[in-house]
């Protein structure tokens, strides 16, 4: 639960980001604590999934104000691969197919690069092994799809459980979870939220980016922010979803002068 | 090991050109290394493995007959600047699989001619050019005769400020009805460098099934981004993205221990780019 005493995990200060001569993020204001769940959410095109892929780096993005600290260090200006050693997982909203490479390839490889950047030794074959096996079981991921090419030939809800399974893999200490509900039907929300639940520790926080207030059934947030053309308009406790379910953004929107 | 090792362990053997019939020991496959010429008869009802291996830059004419109902498996590898000619010719109920991979800057041309009723040529490739090297693999399957089928696979890539090319003809004769052929030319295009790919159809039957495709891609930035968000560097994400392009042709080769080599060949051209 939430924590007073904790310092920050993730601080994000004034933030502001644009995709060419668009801008997006508006000043993002943003703290969030070992422990926690956080959910965003907000209309379409309100920035929701720009600010994961510029916590995450997507160099498609520029940041135009604004700074981030991650973990105490100034996490703008970590390449995006030191930013995820460092323990920053992206559950993509559409994950990416990558023809010829498979699954436990990609995983071995990513998995012993955190463990370097850590300092620690990478994991013999036989250990990986038994990693996947006992990961891959949090979400209930088909062991076949491990020796498949990177989400090739996936389903809408294998691709989501397979985020899952990485997140499980790379045991991040902050996730942001990009529209991980989209697309799912019940029984693979059920299992994706399952898992990400099983997850979640007293030393990890969750950022859980969503449209809709059933994923939050599963997923209890501490707190929920609604995003409003690149800025937090509005921030509250559970029940904020629950009110944005059955009245809508109107109240928020017509509330807000830009 | 190399090429030679390989040939000197005795898992190969060593092939001169001639008449492949039953009196010659197919159990091992044939090579021939760095030939200038080549002339091989498969006979009727023959089955053939022949790997042909470029090591010294040379040049080289081949001409492979197959009778009918033999068929062929044929691996080529340039792994040294050559340039090369090969032509296939495939009686009735003949098949011919094809492996090539053109790892240096060759220019090599392959002409299938389907000249028998019911033969079979499948074709898989991969050239890969760096630094200033140009590589150029020019594919020419004729169907002169009805009911063939002949089905094409190549991948190039291009790094550095090399060139590859592709030029891929599919001709379908007049008589060549119920014809069924299909190529798949696929690139990767990287830093400087300049892919030509030109697929062509010349088709003069009216019952055939024909398709091609040919497409120029470059480094996909969003799997790059996904991988790195997984944490792994942008070097490592680019080289397993290109190894996975040309997975699939890679492990179409199936004849060990020489594909075990061929694999090796084609990582180690890749880690250079």
């Amino acid at each position: 639960m939430a924590n007073g005493q904790q310092p920050n995990m993730l601080k994000i200060e004034n933030l502001h980001a644009s995709v060419g001569d668009k801008q997006i993020l508006k000043g993002i204001n943003l703290e969030v604590k070992a422990g926690e769940v956080h959910a965003i959410m907000g209309t379409n095109g309100s920035g929701k999934s720009t600010l994961a892929s510029v916590l995450a780096g997507n160099e498609k993005f520029t940041v135009t104000e604004g700074k981030v600290t991650f973990l105490g260090e100034n996490m703008l200006e970590l390449p995006i691969e030191d930013r995820a050693r460092k323990g920053l997982f992206l559950g993509f909203q559409y994950p990416v197919e990558i023809p010829g490479v498979t699954m436990a390839n990609f995983m071995k490889i990513a998995v012993n690069e955190k463990r370097k950047y850590n300092g620690q030794q990478p994991l013999t074959a036989a250990e990986f092994l038994k990693l996947m096996r006992e990961k891959s079981a949090i979400v209930e991921l088909d062991s076949k799809l491990t020796a498949r090419a990177v989400n090739e030939g996936f389903s809408g809800g294998e691709k989501k459980k397979n985020e899952i399974f990485q997140m499980a893999m790379l045991e991040p200490t902050l996730s942001i979870l990009d529209e991980t509900d989209s697309g799912l039907d019940i029984d693979a929300l059920r299992i994706v939220a399952t898992g990400v639940t099983r997850l979640k520790r007293e030393d990890n926080a969750t950022v859980v980016i969503t449209h809709y207030q059933r994923l939050l059934d599963y997923i209890v947030p501490d707190y929920v922010h609604v995003l409003y053309k690149g800025r937090i308009i509005y921030s509250g406790d559970k029940s904020l979803a629950l009110k944005l379910e059955k009245e809508g953004y109107d109240w928020l929107i017509n509330d807000y002068k830009e | 090991m190399t090429f030679e090792e390989l040939i000197s362990s005795g898992a190969l053997r060593p092939f001169k050109g001639g008449v492949i019939d039953s009196s010659v020991s197919t159990s091992l496959p044939l090579v021939a290394h760095n030939i200038k010429s080549l002339k091989v008869d498969i006979a009727a009802e023959q089955q053939v493995r022949l790997v042909v291996a470029y090591t010294k830059s040379c040049q080289a004419a081949v001409e492979i007959n197959l009778a009918p109902n033999s068929s062929l498996e044929l691996v080529e590898v340039y792994l040294a600047d050559s340039y090369a000619n090969i032509t296939v010719n495939q009686a009735e109920n003949s098949r011919c699989k094809s492996l090539v991979a053109l790892l240096r800057s060759s220019n090599a041309t392959y002409t299938y001619a389907l000249n028998g009723r019911n033969a079979e040529s499948v074709f898989d490739a991969l050239f890969i050019a760096s630094g200033s090297e140009h590589a150029t693999l020019n594919l020419n399957t004729r169907h002169l005769i009805s009911d063939c089928r002949s089905a094409s696979l190549v991948k190039g890539i291009s790094a550095g400020r090399a060139t590859g090319e592709f030029h891929g003809l599919v001709y379908v004769a007049q008589d060549a009805q119920r014809t069924d052929a299909q190529q798949q030319n696929r690139n990767i295009e990287l830093d400087n460098s300049h892919i030509v790919a030109l697929p062509q159809l010349e088709i003069y039957a009216d019952d055939v099934r024909c398709s091609h495709g040919s497409t120029v891609g470059y480094s996909d930035a969003e799997a790059i981004f996904y991988m790195r968000q997984r944490g792994i560097s942008e070097a490592d994400a680019r080289r397993l993205q290109i190894e996975g392009f040309v997975q699939d042709v890679v492990s179409r080769c199936q004849m060990e221990p020489v594909c075990a080599l061929v694999h090796e060949a084609v990582t180690d051209k890749l880690s250079k780019i």
